[in-house]
């Protein structure tokens, strides 16, 4: 089964054998012993930068002000092998250089349309890389407290449940 | 509550439990309650009611990884990282791989418990009734031995356990899954309802469920007595519930053994062997290894329960040598360890419901719904014995529906705080038989680090679970296609014993002691003061989660066992 695939499943798997996390956290994999890589400030603030491309600011924060980058930095660090490490760090440097080729700037200096055309390259010139960076950002934001509070509808203790009620207007996803 | 944890002075007890899962909290509640004066022994370290539940109240971005596993959590669960029931929520519930050494001679998920509950901490919480057509399929299919008990045999002690314990769900009335002492049944989505109609319309004999769950809907006085609140909706069971509104050991049983004041709870200790009285003819007592220590003591008693989850247990009994069983504790049989079985799963089917997109839900439903068994009951015959159920869930897909797809930027964004299609999933949970070559067995040259020798598995589905397995896809979509679904999928992910924790058999009761290790009432043929109420237990696996039926056999077990007490018999 194709990755996509698997992840779709696990996600329409409720009511299995046991309560199941959240979707992606079941997809881990392959194993390594050495220490995370070290991340720079500059590529920190790439990450955020990247990450609010994909999740910008609309009538509600985007990734950066919700700190996603935080926690792609977190879990690359301490969940993922060295060698997936270097590959995704090597395709940030990458997105930075390209931008440098196609617009003189690095990706930090470009404009917005700029910004979005570049990342618009990368699902074709690096899918990985930005399946991987895709991916953590929508975990980061949507579990964050902006992401979870203010772009979703967050209940934590509803103390009810009816599973067939006419959908309110505006009805949010619900966080949880 | 009253539990005296520490406990160095006090060596003799009326009884002593091993376990304090499903069982082992069982079997403490209805001792106690008897009169009689309890030590349970623990494997695992403490884990206090409420405050000892680390994750269970964490808003998401208190979780640093989101529910993943660290690479130094898979280094120390190369095992347990296999499949999702270990993850960042239950990490410490679980025992590290690299402490809880076995081994494989066929790959074999062990999730072993290190925590004071057990499993029941972590359990899907799916109940469901054993039936004749489970009691007595062996005799009639001519396979392994016969139950030496029927389903009436048990079915008042369902009810004696379900009163207490709290199961939510609806009556159906079907022979093949006897209705439980119900609390009211949970709500299902509007494509559970619709496609519940349409199985029923379009494949007569077949029906859907809400699951039968023990979440309380509504708490009684059995529950709100001992401080259980109905259930808040927030699905995170596993976590540990601080409200009490699913069964845990923590939750329901020990609290009612607690207030006998004769509880003796001991944590950290690791059970060895059974202790052996060749001239009394009886067993004395158990010896203990602290997990932390390594110091090791002996505890006397006059019964001794046995509930160290299925193949926890065995691994004691087959430990426990002696003169007079010199191939392991009862095991005049030479079924020990044998006959181990678990269900098969992981195959199934799933869809788009294209309608009701102007209907939501409130509330995170811990449960799903479920199909009872269908298959070779009545006039319907298949290629392979016995039958399976499905457990499933419709659901309306949620901000992580793209997050394998290549868009983003605003509309992304915008799309994801909408509520996506509905979908529903089925999955099957099938019956798996006992066959003798499917064993656990010692390696008595490995041992871990409390000095238990090393548990080996080599244990396979075979044919009959392979063509049951076809079936289990097959008629999941078609049933989803003829209920209107779209783009139905069927899968099949592959399942290898263990997985679904639900291990079963290793003991097995029977009517004769030349071919079984238990009699009728759990106890051990030839040593009457010993009982094991586990899993070990099982006869064959029927398609039903098994816990309730642990539950009932246990509470079942502890009255006779003090009965035959009273009576001087043992």
């Amino acid at each position: 089964m194709k990755r996509r695939e698997a992840i779709q499943h696990v996600a329409l798997l409720l009511g299995g054998a046991l309560a199941a996390p959240s979707v992606a956290g079941a997809m881990g994999q392959v194993l390594n012993t050495t220490p995370g890589l070290a991340v720079t400030p500059e590529q920190e603030a790439l990450l955020a930068e990247v990450a609010d491309v994909i999740i910008p600011t609309t009538g509600t924060p985007g990734a950066k002000a919700a700190g996603a980058q935080k926690f792609i930095i977190r879990v690359m660090r301490d969940c993922y092998p060295k060698a997936d490490q270097e590959a995704f760090y090597g395709g940030l440097s990458k997105l930075d250089a390209d931008s440098k080729t196609k617009f003189g700037n690095g990706f930090m200096n470009l404009d917005k349309a700029q910004k979005i055309e570049m990342v618009k390259q990368t699902t074709t010139a690096d899918k990985p890389f930005f399946l991987r960076m895709k991916e953590l950002t929508t975990l980061g934001y949507f579990t964050s407290e902006i992401g979870a509070t203010k772009a979703l509808a967050y209940l934590p203790v509803p103390g009810q449940f009816d599973g067939c009620k006419p959908i309110e207007p505006g009805q949010k996803t619900w966080a949880l | 509550m009253n539990l005296n944890i520490d406990a160095a002075k006090e060596m003799t007890y009326d009884a002593i439990v091993i376990g304090s899962g499903v069982s082992g909290g069982w079997a403490a509640k209805e001792l106690t309650e008897k009169g009689l004066r309890v030590l349970m022994l623990e494997k695992g370290h403490q884990l206090e009611h409420v405050t000892g539940y680390p994750n269970a109240t964490k808003d998401p971005w208190e979780l640093k990884y989101n529910g993943r596993l660290t690479m130094e959590q898979k280094e120390t669960h190369p095992k347990l990282m296999r499949d999702y029931p270990y993850n960042e929520n239950t990490e410490t519930y679980w025992m590290k791989d690299t402490d809880s050494l076995y081994k494989e001679e066929k790959r074999f998920d062990w999730y072993r418990p290190n925590i004071v509950g057990g499993k029941s901490i972590m359990w899907g919480r799916q109940s469901y009734r054993l039936s004749d057509i489970d009691f007595e399929g062996n005799l009639k299919d001519g396979i392994a031995v016969d139950w030496p008990i029927r389903y009436k045999d048990v079915a008042p002690w369902y009810s004696y356990v379900e009163k207490v314990v709290g199961i939510s769900g609806e009556k159906l009335n079907l022979p093949q899954l006897p209705d439980s002492d119900f609390l009211p049944p949970m709500e299902m989505y509007c494509v559970e309802k619709e496609v519940r109609k349409r199985i029923e319309k379009e494949f007569p004999g077949r029906t859907m469920t809400i699951g039968r769950v023990a979440n309380l809907s509504k708490a009684m006085e059995a529950q709100t007595g001992i401080g259980r609140a109905p259930c808040q909706y927030r699905n995170r069971c596993a976590m540990g519930c601080p409200y009490g509104a699913y069964f845990s050991t923590q939750s329901c049983t020990l609290p009612y053994a607690g207030k006998t004041g004769r509880l003796t709870l001991r944590p950290d200790s690791v059970v060895t062997n059974i202790l052996y009285d060749e001239n009394q003819k009886r067993a004395t007592g158990v010896r203990v290894v602290d997990a932390k220590t390594l110091q090791e003591r002996q505890y006397q008693a006059k019964i001794i329960f046995v509930c160290g989850s299925a193949l926890g247990s065995t691994a004691i009994l087959l430990n426990s040598t002696s003169n007079r069983f010199p191939n392991g504790f009862g095991n005049d049989s030479e079924q020990l360890g044998h006959n181990l079985m678990d269900h098969h799963f992981r195959t199934g089917a799933s869809g788009i419901w294209e309608g009701d997109l102007d209907k939501y839900y409130i509330g995170r439903r811990a449960n799903g719904i479920y199909v009872p068994r269908y298959r070779n009951i009545g006039n319907d015959k298949r290629d392979y014995l016995r039958g399976f159920g499905y457990q499933g869930s419709g659901s309306r897909q949620n901000w992580q529906r793209e997050i394998a797809e290549l868009s983003f930027g605003a509309d992304y964004k915008e799309d994801m705080t909408k509520p996506g299609p509905w979908t529903m999933g089925l999955s099957g949970f099938g019956e798996t038989l006992p066959y003798y070559e499917n064993r656990m067995y010692l390696d008595k040259t490995n041992k871990d680090k409390w000095g238990m020798p090393l548990v080996v598995f080599d244990a396979e589905f075979k044919d009959n679970e392979k063509k049951m397995r076809k079936d289990m896809q097959n008629d999941a979509v078609e049933m989803l296609e003829r209920s209107g679904l779209k783009n139905v999928k069927g899968y099949d992910n592959g399942s290898y014993p263990g997985m679904a924790i639900h291990e079963m058999g290793t003991a097995r009761m029977g009517r004769d002691p030349k071919t079984s290790v238990l009699n009728g009432n759990n106890q051990v043929h030839g040593v009457k003061n010993v009982f094991v109420t586990d899993g070990a237990f099982m006869t064959s696996a029927s398609c039903v989660n098994p816990s309730l039926t642990y539950m009932a056999m246990t509470a079942r077990a502890a009255d006779f066992a003090v009965k035959e007490m009273k009576k001087r018999n043992i």
